[in-house]
């Protein structure tokens, strides 16, 4: 708990000025200096410690307080409390400057490990990981003085390869390589004895150790692993559990051919002949070089975490580490193939049985991943059909274990890291894309930024539109899910009387009415011909959970990705497509879950790309004239989704022309025209003794101004333009108007009306104004919908109402 | 490896009042620099440090706190003085964007304790189910060897190292059965 108390402390640490922390510092010095620095010390330098961490800016120390920091640290006669803090406070200050700090001449490995961990952190300007790493194994060669463990330095090793791979030569790693079979594969398998105790009544003879045993308490049948147990363990037993748990970056940084950062993996020679899928047997593997003998080892240490992972285990913490073990030895497995294709046969019939073992145990799902990589990695040189595994990985488990948010995070980089594979048109990873979307449905937060990454290689122009449907869902399809996972858990299964309407969410699921529309919204594979439509009644059914938290972070996503979506559409989609999809955003646009801000989101990005749409293929305008005149003339449009309708009517203002289409007649731009003048004559009604609804002003002038524009390219039509404009002064002062419209929007309205007037009196400009050349449309300056056109209005009226003051040039 | 261990006091939800707190971070390996770039000096280093690893604080807060709110349960009391199990406690996996903070992606292992959280950042080839079985070990016995809470942690580096040496030494994670626990518990306690 963070109380106020810690939070003045840090304020105090951080308050500490240059002179006091000096002054401080020399008092810490002091007692270092003395005889046998004890705990007032230990004490001093833990707030030294904390003045130093507090502050992300610089805290200079003496010289002199360093060195005296480093060589208490590296003094055997020292308290362990007081080297370790010594470390934290260099290690905090690092890369330190006047660091005089080396590993050579310490023997002891508990210290040489801290002092290592200050050295490392240094940023390598002198060559410190080189050193760090010469030393180590220099030790580890060497023989150990008694009472010496090697334990501390593995960790170290494996550090220093992480940073700076090059840094031990090839003889070197042979060396690391030769100790880390031997103790991969010989550790003792008797259990260790306790530290004998040196009291008085302690007893001088020490029981016999018993034999280690496994997981669920048998005899080890086997040679000793992590996964083995003991009261007491051997020195080389934990050196056997430390050089397996390095095993993975060791294999990746020095299996391979050459020398390979511990990130890369190293692809194997595929020329190797097939005769050498006989494999060494283990009498022979003493002649085998250092690394292939590794690399045996390691294997045989798989196969046999594998076959202990099949066991009860006692405890939760030994059930859960089989579990990891299980995914590191199946990866390692992976590694291996790749670094030489010998193993693959091998591999490959073992690891199928595996699957056929966990594929249904939930508990053991994230395994599958692993074993699927290794399938898609080898399968085709193993020869094993593994299609049925990739069938269950990508049908059942995610409709099972979406709510498992570890699983679910794994199961999507897996798929970003094959994300070649969902490209593939007709590919069961491709097809399976409905099922991957409940992984983020239910958790929303973490899979965001990685379906950002993931969903350009699920769409092309066949999933498109059932992927602009599935995002519009994707809130209510976290609403069935929960749905889904409530039914699953209700103890008594509710009586379905098909002829009564369900009365909650969950009743509803196994309703007949409903049942077919949560089955399409919870499907796990592609189905592009079945229509959305029937969601229609599910959507409003689903509204009681449109509050839910889970669901409204799930909404949080949708605008995102709607974006991401147009923009990788617009690179592929062709003419027809984009009507399809202009179409599909009218009617989704009131066909959307009921949840205010997601509904306003979700209109606003509709609405701008629709303009980039427009911008793409204007003649989207003729073609959908229909769908479009439908639209813009229903006024309750304007209420609903103001951002879509205004859109709709800036979109036929500016494209219903002859030079974006040469379909465009004259008949058609008359029919919009009275389809819009209709529209605004109902907005701008005043009824006496009535009040009037509000409507947003910027429909207003939308509608003013695309009128405007059509008027200008059918030039009939002016004179009624005109008269319409020039009755919006009486209407935008009559009383009932000025209640509902602030002072500004109606100035703005009037404003652009007069300036539309003006415009009007000069035909043939107003037409250049509104109708310029497509090449000019498509330059940078006329990017936003009302961008210039505000300008050249002001100029033309100024032009024709001068100013006092103002001449004419 | 294991880029960084981190301990942080969670805050407020959102831009409130209470920002998150770094209270312990044990960083394993040089902040990095994106290729090209020279690592400059050593407090831009320092500082570059410092500011990864409160960008990834600030991250784990966010993920915390949006999980809370997903479960639609209030937030748990603050820690009692002794503490809790936290084996049913919330945890989960994020991912860190190349260049945001650390020069290659990172995975972010998370757990949180009430009004607390600690993260490990692994980079991408760690076992991220052993992380996240790490944390569960190290947390409990972290929050055990740090009393009082709050003031503890800070002034209590060497407590922290010591646990942070048995169960993560120089960030790598160990595979350790319930027996090996108990043999560190017993080196610990000697």
């Amino acid at each position: 708990m963070f109380s106020a108390a810690a939070e003045s402390f840090l304020r105090q640490a951080r308050e500490v000025q240059p002179e006091e922390l000096q002054r401080f510092a020399a008092r810490v010095a002091a007692q270092l200096q003395g005889p046998e620095p004890g705990p007032e010390a230990a004490a001093c330098l833990q707030r030294l410690h904390l003045v130093v961490a507090a502050s992300k800016y610089p805290r200079r120390l003496d010289g002199e307080i360093v060195g005296l920091l480093q060589k208490v640290l590296c003094s055997s006669k020292c308290p362990e409390q007081i080297q370790l803090l010594c470390a934290a406070i260099l290690r905090e200050m690092s890369p330190c400057i006047d660091l005089s700090l080396s590993c050579d001449n310490i023997q002891d490995t508990k210290l040489l490990s801290l002092v290592s961990s200050v050295l490392l952190a240094q940023g390598d300007k002198k060559a410190e990981v080189a050193a760090v790493g010469q030393r180590i194994v220099k030790v580890l060669e060497g023989r150990l003085p008694e009472g010496q463990s090697s334990r501390y330095l593995l960790p170290v090793l494996s550090n220093v390869i992480s940073l700076s791979p090059e840094a031990l030569t090839e003889e070197q790693t042979n060396v690391v390589s030769k100790k880390m079979a031997d103790w991969l594969r010989y550790a003792s398998i008797q259990q260790g004895v306790a530290q004998p105790s040196r009291g008085f009544f302690s007893n001088p003879r020490t029981r016999q150790p018993g034999p280690v045993t496994e997981v669920d308490g048998a005899i080890a049948t086997d040679f000793f692993t992590v996964l083995s147990l003991g009261q007491y363990y051997t020195e080389d037993q934990w050196l056997n559990m430390q050089a397996f748990s390095m095993l993975r970056k060791w294999l990746l940084c020095y299996g391979g051919k050459g020398l390979n950062a511990p990130n890369s993996g190293n692809r194997s020679e595929m020329d190797e002949s097939v005769m050498s899928m006989v494999s060494t047997t283990s009498t022979s593997s003493h002649l085998l070089p250092p690394k292939e003998r590794l690399r045996e080892k390691a294997f045989e240490y798989c196969q046999r975490l594998i076959e202990q992972s099949n066991r009860q285990a006692l405890k939760k913490a030994d059930g859960d580490l089989q579990k990891a073990c299980l995914i590191e030895a199946v990866t390692i497995m992976d590694i291996i193939c790749k670094q030489d294709s010998s193993y693959v046969y091998r591999a490959a019939a073992f690891l199928k049985v595996l699957h056929s073992r966990i594929s249904g145990d939930a508990t053991y799902a994230r395994a599958l991943l692993p074993i699927a990589q290794f399938f898609l990695n080898h399968g085709e040189m193993a020869a094993v059909d593994s299609d049925a595994i990739y069938k269950h990985l990508l049908t059942d488990i995610p409709a099972q274990l979406f709510h498992n948010a570890s699983l679910a995070f794994e199961f999507v980089l897996f798929c970003k890291e094959n994300s070649q594979l969902f490209a593939e048109t007709s590919s069961i990873f491709r097809q399976s894309f409905p099922n991957l979307f409940k992984f983020l449905a239910w958790n929303s937060p973490p899979l965001i930024s990685e379906f950002v990454d993931l969903l350009p290689f699920l769409l092309d122009a066949g999933t498109a539109i059932e992927i602009f449907h599935l995002l519009l869902d994707l809130p209510c399809l976290t609403a069935a899910l929960d749905v889904q996972m409530r039914s699953t858990s209700a103890s008594e299964r509710a009586s379905c009387d098909p002829a009564v309407k369900p009365a909650t969410c969950l009743e509803a699921f196994r309703h007949p009415l409903y049942k077919s529309a949560f089955q399409y919204l919870l499907r796990i594979e592609s189905a592009p011909e079945d229509p959305p439509e029937r969601l229609i009644p599910l959507r409003q059914l689903l509204g009681s959970l449109a509050s839910s938290p889970r669901v409204v972070q799930c909404a949080d996503t949708v605008p995102v990705l709607l974006e991401l979506f147009f923009s990788v559409v617009a690179e592929f989609a062709d003419g027809p497509l984009i009507n399809q999809l202009v179409v599909l955003l009218l009617q989704r646009s009131d066909q959307l879950y009921e949840i205010p801000a997601f509904k306003d989101d979700v209109h606003r990005v509709l609405s701008s790309q629709l303009v980039m749409l427009c911008k793409l293929h204007p003649a989207l305008i003729v073609e959908l004239s229909k769908e479009l005149l439908e639209f813009s003339g229903t006024v309750s449009n304007i209420q609903n989704k103001e951002a879509v309708f205004t859109h709709v009517v800036w979109a036929i203002g500016e494209y219903m022309s002859v030079s974006y289409d040469k379909r465009c007649t004259v008949e058609q731009i008359n029919r919009f025209f009275e389809t819009l003048e209709a529209v605004l004559f109902e907005v701008t009604q005043v009824r006496p003794l009535a009040s009037i609804p509000s409507y947003a002003p910027r429909a207003i002038t939308v509608l003013m101004t695309a009128l405007t524009k059509l008027a200008a390219r059918s030039q009939d039509l002016i004179p009624r333009v005109s008269l319409f404009l020039s009755k919006m002064r009486t209407f935008l002062q009559s009383p009932a108007v000025t209640s509902v419209y602030c002072e500004e929007d109606r100035e703005e309205i009037l404003t652009r009306a007069t300036e539309l007037m003006n415009l009007l009196k000069m035909p043939s400009v107003a037409q250049f104004v509104f109708t310029p050349s497509v090449d000019a449309a498509r330059s940078r300056f006329q990017k936003e919908v009302n961008d210039t056109l505000p300008s050249a209005l002001r100029i033309v009226t100024r032009l024709l109402e001068p100013a006092p003051g103002f001449v004419p040039g | 490896m294991v880029r960084a261990f981190l301990l942080l006091a969670l805050g407020g939800p959102g831009p409130g009042p209470a920002p998150c707190r770094v209270l312990l971070a044990r960083a394993f390996a040089p902040p990095g620099t994106p290729p090209g770039t020279p690592p400059g000096s050593p407090p831009r280093q320092r500082l570059r440090r410092k500011e990864q690893l409160l960008a990834v604080a600030r991250q784990v807060a966010s993920h915390c706190h949006l999980h809370q709110a997903s479960s639609g349960r209030p937030p748990a009391p603050p820690l009692p003085e002794d503490p809790p199990s936290l084996h049913n406690a919330p945890g989960g996996l994020f991912r860190l964007a190349p260049g945001d903070p650390f020069p290659q992606g990172t995975s972010v292992a998370w757990l949180a304790a009430p009004s607390l959280a600690f993260a490990l950042v692994c980079d991408p080839p760690e076992n991220l189910a052993l992380a996240e079985g790490t944390l569960r070990h190290l947390a409990p016995r972290l929050l055990a060897a740090l009393r009082p809470p709050g003031t503890g942690v800070l002034l209590r580096p060497d407590a922290a190292d010591l646990l942070l040496d048995r169960l993560l030494p120089h960030g790598q994670l160990l595979f350790l059965s319930e027996r090996f626990l108990q043999a560190v518990d017993r080196e610990l306690s000697r």
